[in-house]
């Protein structure tokens, strides 16, 4: 039995490191736009404000299969924006990883903004004024003083949207279906085992597998955050 | 040069406040919400008043009719507060590099190793700001603004955060910048006494408006002047000239126009000048000159005013300078103290503060 569950299948290895790749890349995606507009509700009054927000959640709330549905009819070949992609350019969304990896993004990018948001409020405006008084146009100030000081929350946004990209189920796999090695992730592999007889024990390896990948990702958060805080001289969390 | 005349409504707190001074170095004075602040903040850009103007060493960093309004980054307006705000994520020696890496070669008016030596911060430099002691973090928080090389250097409440022998500490420090660098500062404080321990220039604000503006002496005439101070605590200050030292009975002499103070024993030169504070209240006054008597300074002088402010009654007498004393109702009235009278100030040696260098 514990044989059993240590002997992947090649399939089941390549479920995973597309699993990491869509992952990987859909944080990386969702990073800057993330940041931008955490800055944008943490720093900013603007008309719309509250809507963006609206906007930033709604996937958070939402049944997954719907932001998965309004990707296809945006983004599928027939869609709006897919359909010019298509024809112009020749790119495909729909059926690849690249697909996989922007169903994720849409899926962690809440995350990613909340996090990172509330990072960005902390930060004490003093230091940024001050900063612009000693000579730093607001850019810099941005770069050098406020995003160091939020990075904390921001890596723990990040974490959290790797996540969450990690164990993306329902976008996905409306989106761009469930096709072995181009967008059968983790999550997809271990639903189509549980759909097939017999399937359990391999069904219980990815299970494992999907785990100790989530496990790890939150031990490195950790690691990164107390390192972050003690660098800026703060307590460790009494947690 | 600083030319400032601007308007704020906030509401419950208005700011209307006009100051014209060539003075290089001048300490803006009074009371916790009287719009000290809030004018450092506009001159830094921080705030922006309703309407107004205000024009630095020639140049207009804000007029509200003509639509100017210099962006903080480029006004070149040091400022220090009362929390350091030093970058918590950087070392003191990249805190101090902050503004300066900033600065054209050409504008850097002040070299890194001159700041470090002249505010004694060497053996700090390589701490981050949580590593800092409170007297350590406001002389890199002062590096840091000194070197980004201000045309203006705020200073709003620097010491409001140190005990008093932190803050003798660092008051020679800021004597450093003023006498060393000749960069213009304002100094912001509600305690007089440190004001004067920097400059005898002030400006004194009152519920949102510059009520007066001169020499500490000249202003100090003002009856509204008068009773602000008072009412925080004012101590008569005077600058003396180091005169005599007796080791025996130690004391040291002090002369100030044709009088002569005496205190206890001091560790400056024969020849300097030094700040010493009387409180009003220690302050006696007879019509004739005493003796038999162990206080040791009867200063001659005239009454020039006699105020009730209050349930007190202050008498000002011209020694030369203006000294202020707190005496009673009755006092005034059985000795029949009028204005023109010639009194003897009485003050016990041992009422006499030695305050430091003396700054003019």
């Amino acid at each position: 039995m514990l044989h059993d569950l240590l002997n992947f299948t090649p399939s089941e290895i390549s479920a995973l490191f597309l699993s990491i790749k869509v992952a990987l890349w859909s944080t990386l995606a969702s990073c800057v736009p993330g940041i931008f507009v955490a800055w944008l509700l943490a720093r900013k009054s603007f008309i719309g404000k509250s809507l963006l927000d609206s906007l930033v959640h709604l996937p958070l709330v939402l049944p997954p299969v719907v932001p998965g549905f309004l990707l296809l009819i945006l983004l599928g070949n027939q869609g709006l924006i897919g359909k010019w992609l298509h024809e112009s350019w020749g790119i495909t969304l729909v059926f690849t990883w690249v697909g996989a990896a922007i169903a994720s993004a849409v899926m962690a990018f809440p995350l990613m903004v909340r996090a990172a948001r509330l990072a960005i409020r902390q930060v004490d405006t003093n230091l940024e004024a001050a900063a612009q008084s000693l000579g730093a146009h607001p850019f810099r100030v941005f770069f050098t003083v406020t995003l160091p000081l939020a990075m904390p929350g921001v890596l723990t946004g990040l974490i959290l949207a790797f996540s969450r990209s990690l164990g993306e189920f329902g976008a996905t796999i409306t989106f761009v279906g469930n096709i072995e090695g181009e967008t059968r992730t983790l999550p997809l592999a271990i639903f189509t085992y549980t759909q097939i007889p017999g399937g359990d024990t391999a069904a219980m390896r990815l299970v494992i597998l999907s785990m100790l990948l989530a496990f790890c990702a939150l031990l490195v958060s950790d690691l990164l955050e107390r390192r972050a805080n003690k660098r800026l001289g703060l307590n460790p969390h009494d947690d | 040069m600083i030319d400032l005349d601007i308007r704020l409504n906030r509401g419950s707190f208005v700011l209307d406040a006009k100051l014209f001074t060539n003075e290089p170095v001048i300490g803006l004075f009074g009371p916790s919400g009287s719009g000290k602040s809030t004018i450092l903040a506009i001159l830094a850009g921080l705030i922006k008043p309703d309407e107004g103007r205000f024009v630095i060493d020639g140049e207009c960093l804000f007029d509200s009719e003509k639509k100017v309004d210099v962006a903080i980054h480029h006004r070149r307006i040091g400022l220090v507060f009362q929390d350091s705000r030093l970058f918590p994520h950087l070392s003191a020696r990249n805190n101090l590099d902050y503004g300066l890496n900033l600065l054209a070669p050409r504008n850097q008016r002040f070299s890194f190793d001159q700041i470090v030596a002249l505010l004694e911060i060497g053996h700090l430099l390589e701490r981050r700001p949580h590593q800092l002691s409170g007297g350590g973090k406001q002389r890199v928080a002062l590096g840091r603004a000194l070197l980004a090389s201000p045309r203006l250097l705020l200073l709003d409440e620097p010491l409001a955060s140190l005990d008093s022998r932190l803050k003798n500490q660092i008051l020679p420090f800021l004597r450093r910048i003023k006498e060393q660098l000749q960069i213009p500062m304002i100094y912001v404080s509600h305690s007089i006494n440190e004001i004067l321990h920097l400059t005898q220039t002030l400006a004194i604000i009152q519920a949102g408006s510059i009520i007066a503006n001169g020499g500490f002496h000249e202003v100090i005439k003002d009856e509204r002047v008068l009773s602000l101070a008072h009412s925080l605590g004012l101590d008569n200050v005077i600058h003396a000239e180091v005169l005599e030292h007796n080791q025996e009975f130690e004391y040291t002499l002090t002369g100030y126009g044709e009088n002569k103070i005496l205190l206890p024993l001091l560790n400056k030169p024969i020849g300097s000048f030094t700040a010493i504070s009387i409180p009003a209240s220690n302050i006696a006054l007879s019509k004739l000159r005493l003796s038999a008597l162990t206080i040791q300074n009867q200063l001659h002088g005239t009454v020039t005013a006699i105020r009730k402010i209050d349930h007190r009654v202050l008498v000002s007498v011209d020694i030369g300078c203006v000294l202020i004393a707190e005496v009673t109702a009755k006092a005034v009235h059985d000795l029949e103290i009028k204005c023109g009278d010639s009194v003897y100030c009485l003050v016990k040696a041992q009422a006499i503060r030695h305050l430091g260098d003396s700054a003019d």
